[in-house]
């Protein structure tokens, strides 16, 4: 928690009602969204505009809701690791992770070391392609300067799939992994992946400063994006945004190094952090965090130890296993965040209440807040730089 | 002259894309190589003796999250091979349509009888050509590509760590049908071949496994919820932690 920086720009408060803001009712009402490409999804938000400038924000969610979370209700603990893979959609594995935690803290189930490790790895090499995602997405949404905009969204994602196909051999499965299990993990790593990850590594890295070349030291992306929808990290932290975005804001918090998890507690992670709070400062973080990512990754190759990957007993009935009543909140950095899962077990195979706490939505939480202000098209530029991933929003 | 000069750079960027090996293939006529692990569609597979594998124990539509598996059965009847009374399924039908492709019906079947196969599924025009009958899925046995999973191999690889312990009320559930010990004795004898397994860290290395899960000390003003404690109230106002401020 170190150095918040208090922008003088007063803060606007987004309840203000839109009369008392426009009583002779000459703003002009654009409804943003639902079905605009840049909204990542399906996402719709009422700008109140005075000429291009943004008066008052009003964001919409729950277009994407599938009562994920009820479906947890009702099916066994063993059936939801392959339900909450469709949340976050770009980064499926730790939202496995994030819940099968959540069932072991309850079980008090100790995962044995191997496992942890490759957790570590999968959540690492998910994160630098979510990153990528969110990198190439982001310059996407600003659009046609040279060489930025779909250029660098089609070399992100190229550069993604490297890490989609080493899911691919591990699991089966290019997206919805299923591989986490409660008490470990289903799938071992075949002979001869770790050989593919590193050389997959050594790929990514190599073309990380073209990336930066087309995006963050490009000087009509700098224009894009400095000084652009600053979020300030007292703001950040009352809102509850966690990740890259508050990391943006100046606050050092990331959860894999202050509550380690699975394989943090050996290996370290250091933290990037930018200050500015802006587009700019979230693009910064976000490539830097792939870069350290890319560190992490080797180091959990490296050290990967031999061993069983599972403590539990491996699925069979799915009313075998059984929580005891009592409930428990855990939470993991995800790419975009602090995930966290918070359930309720009643001693069934079933449990009372599962709660998902997605960090796009308290992402998205910021937006009434840093967009008035800014221009239209500044708005898609912020959207798309808090990286909000709309499945996990609405669950 | 700045936008000029990145202007530049990045065509020099583009540029070294023009040499570098094409990434993409022309779907329709060339396929990329499937990994070996791949799972896109279902067989069911005959045993070696050519039997039908599947007992019809019901496991498969028991975990099934998206209850998509429909059996009738099992029934007991004279095995055409060897003559011997096991136990069938009548019918069995699996419509992909629905289905999430999470590999727990394969990871749980004892007798390996549904597996899962390589060849991406062809888009089809209605739902009923989704639905893989009985006739389609052994249909899939011959002409479809296995996927390397199979209910042995995947619980193979989750060896327990604590082999005696363990082993008994896994294998219990099993019923005693067909070849029970085939689909139990690699599971043991690479329980035996492992090395000896850690002895549990006296240090909780886990956070998630400690009672007060996740509360970040940094920020942790209050507790984010700990095993058994009341309700983690919610707080909407004041500056909360990242954990706090839930909605
Ligand atoms: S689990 Fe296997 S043996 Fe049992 S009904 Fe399903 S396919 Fe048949
Ligand atoms: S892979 Fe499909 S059929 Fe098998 S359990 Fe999962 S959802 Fe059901």
């Amino acid at each position: 928690m170190t150095q918040l920086t208090v922008s003088a720009r007063p803060r606007p408060n987004p309840y203000l009602p839109i009369d008392s803001l426009d009583p002779e009712a000459e703003l002009m009402l654009l409804h943003f969204g639902p079905q605009h490409p840049s909204t990542h999804g399906v996402f719709r938000m009422d700008l109140y505009l005075d000429g291009e400038i943004i008066v008052k924000a009003v964001p919409y969610v729950g277009y994407l809701h599938r009562a994920v979370e009820k479906l947890c209700e009702k099916l066994t603990y063993v059936q939801q690791t392959p339900i909450v893979d469709k949340n976050d959609y770009v980064a499926p594995m730790t939202n496995e992770q994030a819940l099968v935690m959540v069932f072991e803290a309850m079980l008090k189930l100790e995962v044995p070391r191997r496992a942890r490790w490759m957790r570590s790895l999968f959540a690492e090499l998910q994160r630098i392609a979510s990153h990528l995602l969110a990198i190439g997405t982001f310059s996407l949404d600003l659009g046609g300067a040279l060489g930025g905009g779909s250029t660098a969204f089609i070399y992100c994602f190229r550069e993604r799939e490297l890490i989609l196909d080493l899911f691919e051999d591990v699991t089966g499965s290019r997206f919805h992994y299923n591989t986490h299990t409660i008490g470990g993990n289903r799938h071992d790593l075949p002979v001869g992946w770790g050989a593919k990850v590193k050389a997959a590594l050594e790929l990514i890295e190599s073309r990380m400063p073209e990336f930066a070349a087309l995006t963050i030291e490009n000087h009509l992306f700098q224009q894009r994006t400095k000084g652009v929808g600053v979020l300030e990290g007292a703001l950040a932290l009352e809102l509850g945004i966690t990740g890259a975005n508050l990391r943006a804001s100046g606050v050092d918090h990331d959860l894999r190094r202050d509550a380690p998890y699975s394989a943090y507690d050996e290996v370290k992670v250091k933290v990037a952090t930018a200050s500015g709070g802006d587009c700019y400062a979230r693009s910064i973080v976000r490539v830097e965090e792939v870069k350290e990512s890319i560190r992490l990754c080797r180091a959990l190759l490296d050290g990967m130890p031999e061993g069983p990957i599972n403590s539990g007993k491996p699925v069979k009935l799915p009313v075998q296993t059984k929580i005891p009543v009592g409930q428990t909140y855990v939470g993991i950095e995800t790419p975009r965040g602090e995930l966290g899962t918070w359930v309720i077990a009643d001693g069934t195979q079933n449990p009372y209440r599962l709660k998902i706490r997605p960090p796009s939505l308290h992402a998205l939480a910021a937006l009434p807040y840093i967009l008035p202000g800014q221009t239209v098209s500044d708005a898609v530029a912020i959207l798309g730089s808090l990286d909000p991933i709309m499945g996990e929003v609405d669950r | 002259m700045r936008h000029f000069l990145d202007a530049l750079k990045n065509v020099g960027t583009i540029a070294k894309s023009f040499v570098r090996p094409r990434v993409t293939v022309e779907f329709p006529k060339q396929l990329r190589p499937r990994a070996e692990r791949y799972r896109a569609s279902f067989a069911l597979l005959h045993e070696a003796d050519g039997d039908e594998a599947c007992i019809g124990c019901l496991q498969c539509e028991r975990i099934c999250p998206s209850k998509v598996i429909a059996i009738k059965g099992p029934v007991k009847r004279d095995s055409p091979i060897t003559g011997k009374k096991r136990s069938y399924a009548d019918d069995f039908t699996l419509d992909l349509s629905a289905c999430i492709f999470c590999e727990l019906c394969v990871q749980v079947c004892p007798t390996d009888a549904i597996v899962m196969t390589r060849e991406q599924e062809e888009p089809a025009y209605g739902r009923e050509t989704l639905v893989l009958t009985m006739a389609k899925l052994y249909e899939n046995e011959k002409s479809k590509t296995r996927a390397w999973g199979d209910g042995t191999k995947l619980m193979g690889m989750q060896v327990p760590p604590k082999p005696p312990a363990e082993a008994k009320p896994a294998d219990a559930p099993k019923p005693v049908e067909a070849k029970p010990a085939e689909a139990t004795k690699p599971v043991e004898a690479k329980t035996a071949a492992t090395p000896p397994p850690e002895a549990p860290k006296p240090v909780e290395a886990m956070a998630a496994a400690t009672p007060p899960p996740d509360a970040p000390k940094p920020v942790g003003a209050e507790p984010a919820g700990t095993a058994n404690a009341p309700k983690p109230e919610v707080k909407a106002d004041g500056p909360a932690g990242p954990n706090g401020g839930t909605s």
